[in-house]
């Protein structure tokens, strides 16, 4: 029982990462990235290049290789999508390119096969009965706090408040003399950023390889589903839903089929409430 | 003379606000009615909920005896209540032709057998005859509005909700839209239920006036009665200059 | 939407002529072979072209159908070893199945719901021929399928031919009052409403058509491999239909039809490349996204034969 309470934990604190990033860009900007999964990616092979190939230590390796993501999210949208904002097809189009892009590029560097990333913490911890890496621990608490900070980012600041403006209506921001240009640049950064941190911590427990950003991008998408497009409070609470129901699917049938959960919780959500858990818009 | 459409205690809200409160009132079949109110009075809601684009917080709504909330828009549009939309929405990238082509297939216009022609004739009957290859892009206000009848006509509707026609028009092209619109209410024995803001352009054209304010119906009669009605008087007084503004 | 005009016929004839007469000047299996697929990715262009190009709800999961198609020939061969022609039927059967059961709840949303449900819905197939790999034969796919037709250059013209009829279909189908309606569900689908229209009937309908084409090409295709396997379900498979509607000229459909045939030729010509080829396209899609936003083919022939309508 208790091994579920914690690794239900560790997988929704992963997912929300994820989601939260996913969703706070299409919020503000609209732009549905197919790409934020090579983010997730990008963040775990830089972490290996600049530990076992660069020799970095581990605690400057982590936020460098957010960093890094962070800026190639600014680039990719500053030059890539938003001269191509007012189709959508384009921006799903573009974004799909630059993740096809970065995984023959990741492929062509560093082949098909796993890659290892060191461990933060190597001891294994045991809580009540129930061995668990510290590792796994420690995403679980990284993500909490990634995710308290941004919410009182969100809540407290100026530009937090700047950015809800944004997402609420673009154009009325805009006469209040928002720059929504410099918002986006931000947000993507913060939504490139969280996604390369969920890569960096999990890269030690999980295979390093170019598509390993494919599915977590359909979970992103699934926990954005059913929380609602746009609402970071939604897609936590899909995050927790998820990431549990996962949990006790793989602890009492399979690990093999909880890839099926998120499948069924996208259908449900679709047919009884399209609008999911708290989106505010009946559907687009 | 029947009940064609008769809405029982309708009320809308959306959050904290009442849109449309308690509205109960009925059309006999071949009547000209106008529903009257000043700018966010809840016409359009109103219109919203009859034709099935928003469902009500609370009421009913028969038409043709039958109970028609919760079916969906299209549907409603197949019973035979056909609506135009205040600010017009046509199809872009089509000619007039197409544009009122996609209203002939629906089922009701299922026996129009050359769907063409009849598309063509009904351009012809609001004022837009001659002009089917046009494309819509380019087309002026008063012509988009013909084009919306037209499009509303192919569903051949027994009961037609224009919302504000007359907006944005000059007063020649009002006029003759006003015609236009006599002219189906009476060679077609069309009802019609219509929403207009300024008083004036109602006194010729309908028999009977709906008075809504702040989402409640405030009075009910012709429109001779309409114009003395103190209530009406008050919601209107309030909004002189606007009234003053717009006419 | 423009009407066919006689230089179209022609231009289509001589086209359908050259494809046709290539092998026998060039008399080799390896053409006749990539030419084949070139036919096959017609079909999955076109196909994707009339639901997504007229509706406007960009199927990002067209590979989930071209894979179901693919999949029920494998089944069918190995598994149930039935006559092989019965597979092209059966294909398109199960890809209509799979469009009904993903289309009712996606199709009803309109923005990017529908783009992300497909593209959704095919990785995960493509998750579970993994999971289920007693039956599907994992990573490794079913083997051993028979070819439809014994010679390969027969089967291309088959599979030509069934390209040239998919075309023809889709295009009347386009131009007809059902094309008028798909075009007005792309415009405003409010509106639609209003003219008593089941938005959501023309939009399932459509993407049935659209599923069966893509499982019948799926088919053929498996036929062609006498093997399936797990990537046909894949994202890449997807985009790269989109890539060739896109270039082909959105809403056209004979221009997919076009693209997908020069870019799978520009594709093997690229094979020297190695594993550079997917980047070189996706450059490609890059460049064309921001340069030719309207495509490249149907504009481009509408440019050339204005003189002659
Ligand atoms: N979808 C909605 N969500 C929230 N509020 C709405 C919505 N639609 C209308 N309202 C509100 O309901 C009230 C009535 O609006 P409605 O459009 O029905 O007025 P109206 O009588 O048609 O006015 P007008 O003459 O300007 O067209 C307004 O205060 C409006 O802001
Ligand atoms: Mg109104």
């Amino acid at each position: 029982m208790l091994q579920i309470l914690i690794y239900g934990a560790v997988s929704s604190a992963i997912y929300a990462m994820l989601a939260v990033g996913f969703t706070l860009i299409f919020g503000v900007a609209r732009i549905l990235n197919l790409a934020h999964g090579s983010f997730y990616a990008l963040g775990a092979y830089a972490a290996y290049v600049l530990t076992s190939l660069l020799k970095i230590p581990l605690f400057l390796a982590a936020p460098l290789a957010v960093l890094l993501v962070a800026g190639f999210g600014v680039v990719m949208e500053r030059f890539l999508v938003r001269p191509l904002r007012q189709s959508q097809l384009a921006v799903l189009m573009i974004t799909l390119a630059v993740s096809l892009a970065v995984e023959q590029a990741l492929f062509l560097i560093f082949g098909s096969e796993y890659r290892n990333v060191p461990s933060f913490v190597a001891e294994k911890l045991s809580i009540g009965g129930v061995d668990i890496s510290g590792q796994r621990l420690l995403a679980l608490v990284a993500g909490v706090l990634v995710l308290l900070t941004l919410w009182l980012f969100i809540q407290r600041t100026r530009l937090g408040a700047a950015i809800l403006a944004v997402s609420q209506d673009p154009e009325a921001a805009q006469y209040m003399g928002i720059p929504t240009n410099r918002i986006f640049s931000i947000v993507i950064a913060i939504s490139a950023g969280t996604a390369a941190l969920a890569g960096v911590l999990v890269s030690p427990f999980l295979t390093v390889q170019p598509t390993m950003g494919l599915l977590p991008m359909v979970k992103a998408f699934a926990i954005v589903i059913v929380g609602g497009l746009g609402s970071i409070p939604g897609s936590i609470i899909a995050s927790l839903i998820l990431g549990y129901s996962e949990t006790i699917v793989a602890y009492l049938i399979s690990t093999s089929w909880t890839e099926l959960v998120s499948l069924v919780a996208v259908v449900i959500t679709l047919m009884i409430r399209p609008s999911g858990i708290l989106g505010r818009r009946a559907a687009f | 003379m029947t009940d064609l459409l008769e809405v029982n205690g309708v009320t809308k809200r959306f959050g904290g606000l009442t849109a449309v409160k308690n509205a109960t009132f009925t059309l006999k079949k071949g009547e000209f009615t106008g529903i009257l109110g000043p700018n966010g009075a809840g016409k359009t809601t109103l219109f919203n909920i009859l034709t099935g684009f928003m469902q009500p917080t609370t009421g009913t709504i028969h038409f043709n005896g039958e109970l028609v909330r919760e079916l969906a828009p299209y549907k409603i549009v197949n019973r035979g209540m056909a609506r135009t939309f205040q600010l017009t929405r046509p199809f872009v990238g089509m000619n007039l032709l197409e544009n009122v082509l996609v209203a002939c297939m629906s089922p009701r216009a299922s026996n129009d057998k050359d769907k063409e022609e009849r598309a063509s004739y009904l351009l012809a009957q609001v004022g837009l005859g001659g002009r089917d290859k046009e494309p819509v892009e380019t087309l002026p206000y008063g012509d988009l509005r013909r084009l919306e009848i037209a499009r509303a006509l192919a569903t051949r509707p027994d009961l037609l909700l224009l919302d504000e026609p007359f907006a944005g028009l000059g007063s020649g092209e009002i006029e003759q839209l006003a015609q236009l619109i006599r002219r189906l209410h009476r060679e077609q024995n069309l009802t019609i239920l219509l929403i207009e803001h300024k008083l004036r352009e109602f006194m010729a054209l309908v028999s009977r006036v709906i008075a809504m304010n702040f989402g409640e119906i405030i009075a009910v009669g012709p429109p001779e009665e309409i114009v003395k009605n103190e209530k009406v008087i008050e919601a209107y007084i309030g909004k002189t200059e606007d009234a003053h503004a717009s006419a | 939407m423009r009407r066919i005009s006689l230089i179209d016929i022609a231009g289509a004839i001589v086209l359908v002529a050259i494809l046709a007469l290539a092998p026998m000047f060039v008399s080799s299996n390896y053409l006749t072979g990539v030419l084949t697929v070139c036919a096959v990715y017609g079909i999955w262009a076109s196909s994707w072209d009339f639901m997504s190009g007229l509706t406007g709800r960009e199927n990002f999961g067209h590979s989930l159908f071209i894979g179901a198609g693919a999949y029920t020939a494998g089944f069918l061969a190995t598994i149930w070893s039935t006559n092989p022609w019965l597979s092209l039927p059966t294909a398109v059967g199960v890809a209509i199945a799979f469009s009904l059961l993903v289309g009712f709840p996606t199709l009803r949303l309109r923005g990017p719901y529908f783009a992300l449900a497909m593209l959704s819905a095919s990785a995960i197939l493509q998750r579970l021929c993994l999971i289920f790999w007693e039956y599907t034969g994992g990573e490794e796919g079913l083997y051993g399928l028979d070819p439809l037709i014994k010679s390969p250059l027969h089967y291309y013209w088959f599979v030509l031919a069934v390209l040239v009829v998919t075309v023809i279909v889709l295009t009347l189908l386009a131009q007809s009052h059902w094309g008028l309606l798909l075009r007005a569900i792309r415009g405003d689908e409010a509106t639609c409403q209003a003219a008593g229209i089941n938005v959501t009937f023309y939009k399932i309908a459509s993407l049935m058509i659209s599923a069966g084409f893509a499982g019948l090409g799926g088919a053929l295709y498996a036929h062609y491999q006498l093997q399936v396997s797990p990537p046909l379900f894949s994202v890449v498979v997807s985009i790269t239909v989109i890539i060739m509607v896109y270039v082909g000229g959105i809403g056209s459909i004979y221009g997919a039809a076009v693209a997908a045939i020069l870019l799978t030729l520009l594709t093997e010509m690229l094979r020297g490349f190695g594993e550079y080829r997917l980047w070189i396209y996706t450059l490609t899609l890059m460049l064309i996204l921001f340069f030719l936003p309207n495509g490249l083919i149907a504009p481009l022939w509408r440019r050339l034969t204005e003189r002659l309508r």
